[in-house]
């Protein structure tokens, strides 16, 4: 008899391992479109009105611990602010008189600055987090029936927040920028110099500019998302000007420097995001267009010209 | 009378585990204590695992596990595998040691929540995860055990609390109350 219970529990533990394995293979090895991707967005699909639900009735909970922690971190945060407000009002008074030029500029080609606006957000809720931190992602409750599809960009107050990387009918899937599948042509806001903003390997909460000619970053300054730097079709995923995060070191390697971004979105505290669901490379394609109606000897201002007149994304 | 409750516990238990699992990522996950997450799944397997015994234990780890990969849309298998092989293991402790002390809980939450962290680890670099062992990476896994052992506690109370009434009867700890209770094996009784 008991040899029997030990056979019994013994198999049991052998088929729930194969079993475990069998999913892992099969998974890893599929492609997004294939038969468990299908039945994980199914499932998605089934669940989200519950996780709404829940995400709803347990917003109290939440805010009444985020409120015992954004007490504390507000009061350091309190002092670095009053530095940076006369920091940016004096930086306010210098760049008026510049962009006052710019819109100038822009008026001549009939071109009005492109907010968020025209990009199509579709505001969602973060009804889930990712709780370790091998998967940086978050799902919302907006997916394909508000017109979310895969690859568009995900912002929210504060700036970038990630990409859509699986859609279901009423959710979608969003990879964070500190994912280690992302990548973004990023600048620095005062330069035109591109690079590769990638996740810092070993540091999961920042991220890491790449590729960047030397001197041209320092610490407390803006990287922005750069758009599309490619011949078409190679357009960047992000309309450019969208604002990432503030540089917090340089490393100057070699001719290139190396540059830490800390996010300035709270990744781990999202409520409220938009996702930007007017496609990839709307508005340099826009532009080509333009430019190519222009009289010859002339040139459309090219994405990166008109992303130095956005504030913030 | 054993099928009735059998299946009183697997009702109690899948209630539970949905009920834990709905509240570990939709307010747990957004709630970042010392910088890491609590994870509860991994607590809650392994004490239903220290109550229920090994084979409960791992189906409960399995089908957790799978919730959660579901529900996350993370790499399916990776989180049952692991979970599957800590409900078994903490299941083996109860029916091999039948642990009584006050502390057990704490430790077997501590070494759960440890083995789900370095496992999770593990399968990641194996699966082909870009990221180097880093003091990141240590210190996110000695701060998550450390949190998780706070919580272990609490979530012990609450397993036994929700499970209470249709756990199993196990024969030897049956066998060693009754002697208990009559003195059988009583230091301070003379023979």
């Amino acid at each position: 008899m008991p040899d029997k219970t030990v056979r019994r529990r013994r198999a049991l533990l052998g088929l729930l391992v194969v079993l475990s394995l069998l999913l892992l293979t099969a998974y890893f090895g599929e492609a997004p479109s294939g038969r468990l991707h299908a039945v994980q967005r199914d499932f998605l699909t089934v669940v989200s009105p519950l996780q709404d639900g829940a995400n709803k009735a347990l917003k109290p909970v939440r805010d009444l611990f985020d409120w015992f922690g954004n007490a504390a971190h507000a009061k350091s945060q309190l002092a670095q602010s009053v530095k940076e407000t006369d920091k940016l009002r004096r930086e306010l008074v210098a760049d008026q008189a510049e962009k006052r030029t710019e819109h100038q500029l822009l008026a001549l080609y009939h071109l009005d600055q492109l907010g968020v606006n025209d990009y199509r957000p579709v505001t969602a809720e973060v009804v889930y987090n990712a709780p370790n931190i091998w998967y940086s992602t978050v799902t919302i409750d907006k997916g394909e029936s508000a017109g979310v599809r895969v690859n568009d960009p995900v912002i929210d107050g504060e700036g970038l927040v990630g990409k859509v990387a699986q859609v279901a009918p009423d959710g979608a899937l969003v990879d964070l920028i500190t994912d280690s599948s992302m990548g973004v042509t990023a600048r620095i806001g005062t330069s035109n110099a591109t690079g590769l903003l990638q996740p810092k390997v070993g540091e999961p909460g920042d991220l890491q500019l790449l590729y960047l000619p030397a001197n041209q970053a320092s610490v407390g300054e803006y990287v922005v998302t750069a758009g599309t730097v490619a011949p078409p079709p190679y357009e960047s995923l992000y309309p450019p000007g969208l604002l990432i995060g503030k540089v917090s070191s340089v490393n100057e390697e070699s001719a290139y420097e190396s540059v830490t971004v800390r996010p300035v979105a709270n990744l781990h505290d999202l409520g409220i995001v938009q996702v930007l669901t007017s496609g990839a490379g709307t508005r340099p394609s826009n532009l080509s267009q333009l430019a190519a109606s222009l009289p010859a000897g002339q040139s459309a201002p090219s994405g990166e010209q008109l992303a130095s007149t956005q504030v913030g994304g | 009378m054993k099928g009735a409750a059998s299946s009183s516990l697997a009702l109690r238990l899948a209630a539970f585990a949905l009920i834990v699992v709905f509240f570990q990522v939709g307010v747990v996950s957004e709630l970042p204590v010392f910088g890491v997450d609590a994870d509860l799944c991994s607590l809650l397997v392994a004490f239903v695992g220290l109550t229920c015994g090994s084979s409960v234990g791992a189906a409960c780890g399995f089908a957790v596990g799978l919730l959660v990969d579901l529900a996350l849309l993370q790499t399916l298998g990776l989180t049952s595998l692991i979970l599957t092989l800590i409900g078994y293991w903490c299941g083996r402790l109860r029916e091999l040691r039948d642990p009584q002390a006050a502390l057990t809980p704490l430790i077997v939450g501590a070494v759960a929540s440890a083995v789900a962290l370095v496992g999770y680890s593990l399968m990641e670099f194996m699966l082909g995860v870009d990221a180097p062992v880093s003091f990141e990476l240590l210190r996110q896994i000695v701060l998550g055990v450390l949190v998780n052992t706070i919580l272990a506690l609490p979530m012990w109370a609450l397993t036994r609390r929700a499970l209470e009434g249709a756990l199993p009867e196990d024969a030897r700890r049956r066998r060693r109350r009754r002697s208990y209770t009559t003195g059988g094996l009583s230091p301070l009784i003379k023979p």
